[in-house]
């Protein structure tokens, strides 16, 4: 399976940059990164990995890594239902506490962790 | 598989020249702990702090709380594939320090999490605030990466609480339990009439502070299995899970699942309990389809009239529980899912990520965005520093004064999942 990496991650966009199609959505937040995959998957891409990966909030972490299909076909269904219903709670968690500042210490923590939740999840698909 | 658990109560602990349990106290070498966890070069230093119930203590980040418990008789030893052999575990006795516990503490992201307050508010929130509890601050080597540092910490836990639970070996339990499952076949032949239930125990498995080994297998690179009650009970399925304090289960967790504890209490009166499933909680979609067809699967195959399913995190495992409960639910199995909820300050946001009309029977651990008060503690186990960037703090989560307001999130075990806790919600 070939996928896309969607990352506003630089240690993401660092490590796959070259060993696979990479967006890398420089500036842009958290919430902007799950309505891009969702264009993308009104384009006929599919999720493959979730978009609400790990339990660090999403108005925690400015960090987000998803990796959808690199093939499009039809509207998949169960890829909107997933990133809308994401998008959903995402939204309702930054309306109410918006993301804060970090220091580049904690910022690195956090790209850190978000890396290795996607990496876990480009692994199982890189199996075949 | 048939296991004794013999607890001895343990009411205080103390440092003394000997580890040992005498008169319902336990006393522990702070040396040769130091010593022992000192063994792994990539910790450069231990403290070890004792915190006891009622105290104005506050012990922060907790990285994983563990129980210490001994096998006595049976097959195997307590943490079987990392601490011990990776022998069957889950049969024989096993002698659990009921009321004591090994906590592990160390700052291996900035972003840090998890406050045990041993009095006040928040000690309402968390059973940790009841125990006597050997405190572990940890410091890691020079240069040392976040996943040896994690690795580390755990491995410091897991070898004290063994070292502490050989004090109870040769000591006469106060109560002894008796937790028996037979093999399918015969337990379906002396009780043909009750419902055959199990338990499908979902496990946190996305990656680094977000694991969970069974066996001592990273269990994202399980496929769906099965385990007999009591396995749980001697240390089979063990936390790496550090994020998110409010609905992770720690190893005492999983040693005191309380949803094993009252599946057992009710097993020949009102169900057959059949077993435990275990199955995981992967990044990966497809891992997640692999995951809940194979828990369907053995739903059906082991003939279940019901099944209960519990689930560990936020956001992605939502997904996964949904799809076991649809897919066991299409399979002629009723279900009762375990979740918490992340429904807003106030609580009338939607709480989970994903839904289905068959999860119609739901049990909550309670609102995690709950908004609380922690006074200030005399004595703080581990650090403060970092409090205003734990998962649920804020800017000016810590005040001058030392008290913190945060969201529930903050408090280990506050939400718990496997329902240690005591909040909940009811509908009429």
């Amino acid at each position: 399976m070939n996928g896309i990496l969607i990352t506003n991650n630089p240690a993401a966009e660092k490590k796959y940059f070259g060993s696979m199609k990479t967006i890398y959505l420089e500036n842009t937040d958290y919430i902007h990164i799950l309505y891009s995959v969702r264009d993308k998957i009104h384009e006929g891409h599919k999720l493959l990995t979730h978009p609400l990966s790990g339990s660090v909030k999403p108005n925690q972490t400015p960090y987000k890594s998803i990796v959808i299909s690199e093939e499009k076909g039809q509207l998949d269904f169960d890829s909107l239902k997933i990133i809308e219903d994401s998008i959903t709670i995402a939204k309702k968690l930054l309306d109410e506490k918006p993301t804060r500042e970090y220091s580049q210490k904690i910022l690195d923590d956090f790209q850190l962790i978000d890396l290795d939740l996607i990496t876990g999840g480009i692994e199982s698909m890189r199996q075949f | 598989m048939r296991l004794e658990l013999g607890k001895i109560q343990i009411k205080d602990v103390q440092f003394g020249k000997e580890t040992k349990v005498e008169g319902g106290v336990l006393y522990v070498n702070e040396e040769e702990i130091v010593n022992l966890v000192l063994e792994d070069e990539h910790i450069k230093s231990v403290k070890v702090e004792l915190a006891k119930p009622g105290e104005e203590t506050r012990i922060t980040p907790v990285k994983d709380v563990i129980e210490p418990r001994v096998k006595v008789e049976g097959r195997g030893g307590i943490f079987p594939g990392v601490i011990n052999k990776v022998t069957t575990v889950g049969e024989g006795r096993t002698h659990v320090l009921s009321g004591a516990a090994v906590v592990t503490c160390g700052k291996i992201v900035g972003f840090q999490e998890g406050i045990i307050d041993m009095s006040g508010p928040g000690a309402d929130y968390t059973p940790f605030s009841k125990l006597n509890n050997v405190c572990l601050v940890v410091e890691p080597a020079d240069g040392l990466l976040q996943h040896e540092y994690e690795a580390a910490v755990r491995m410091a836990g897991l070898k004290t609480a063994a070292y502490i639970g050989k004090a109870g070996a040769n000591v006469t339990p106060d109560t002894v339990e008796t937790f028996e499952t037979k093999p399918l076949n015969e337990s379906a032949v002396e009780y043909p009439n009750l419902p055959k239930v199990a338990y499908v125990y979902m496990l946190q498995t996305q990656g680094l502070l977000h694991d969970t080994y069974v066996y001592g297998v990273d269990a994202k690179k399980i496929v769906p299995t099965i385990l007999y009650p009591t396995e749980v009970m001697d240390g089979a399925i063990l936390s790496g899970n550090c994020v998110s304090a409010c609905d992770k289960n720690t190893t005492y967790h999983h040693l005191n699942n309380p949803v094993i504890q009252e599946m057992y209490a009710r097993h020949g009166k009102d169900f057959n309990f059949v077993g435990v499933i275990v199955t995981n909680e992967n990044v990966y979609l497809a891992d997640k389809e692999r995951s809940s067809n194979w828990t369907a699967k053995l739903c059906k195959y082991l003939g279940l009239d019901a099944a209960i399913v519990s689930q560990e995190g936020f956001g992605n495992p939502d997904t996964d529980l949904i799809m076991n409960c649809k897919k066991i639910e299409a399979e002629g199995v009723k279900t009762v899912i375990i979740t918490d909820e992340y429904a807003g300050r106030d609580g009338a946001s939607q709480s989970l990520a994903d839904a289905d009309k068959s999860a119609d029977a739901v049990v909550t651990g309670g609102n995690a965005n709950e908004i609380i008060v922690l006074p200030a503690m005399k004595k703080v186990i581990g650090t403060l520093d970092f409090v205003d960037k734990i998962a649920g703090g804020f800017d000016g989560s810590l005040r001058p004064d030392g008290s913190i307001e945060a969201e529930l999130q903050v408090i280990t075990g506050a939400t718990n999942e496997l329902g240690f806790n005591k909040m909940s919600a009811v509908t009429f």
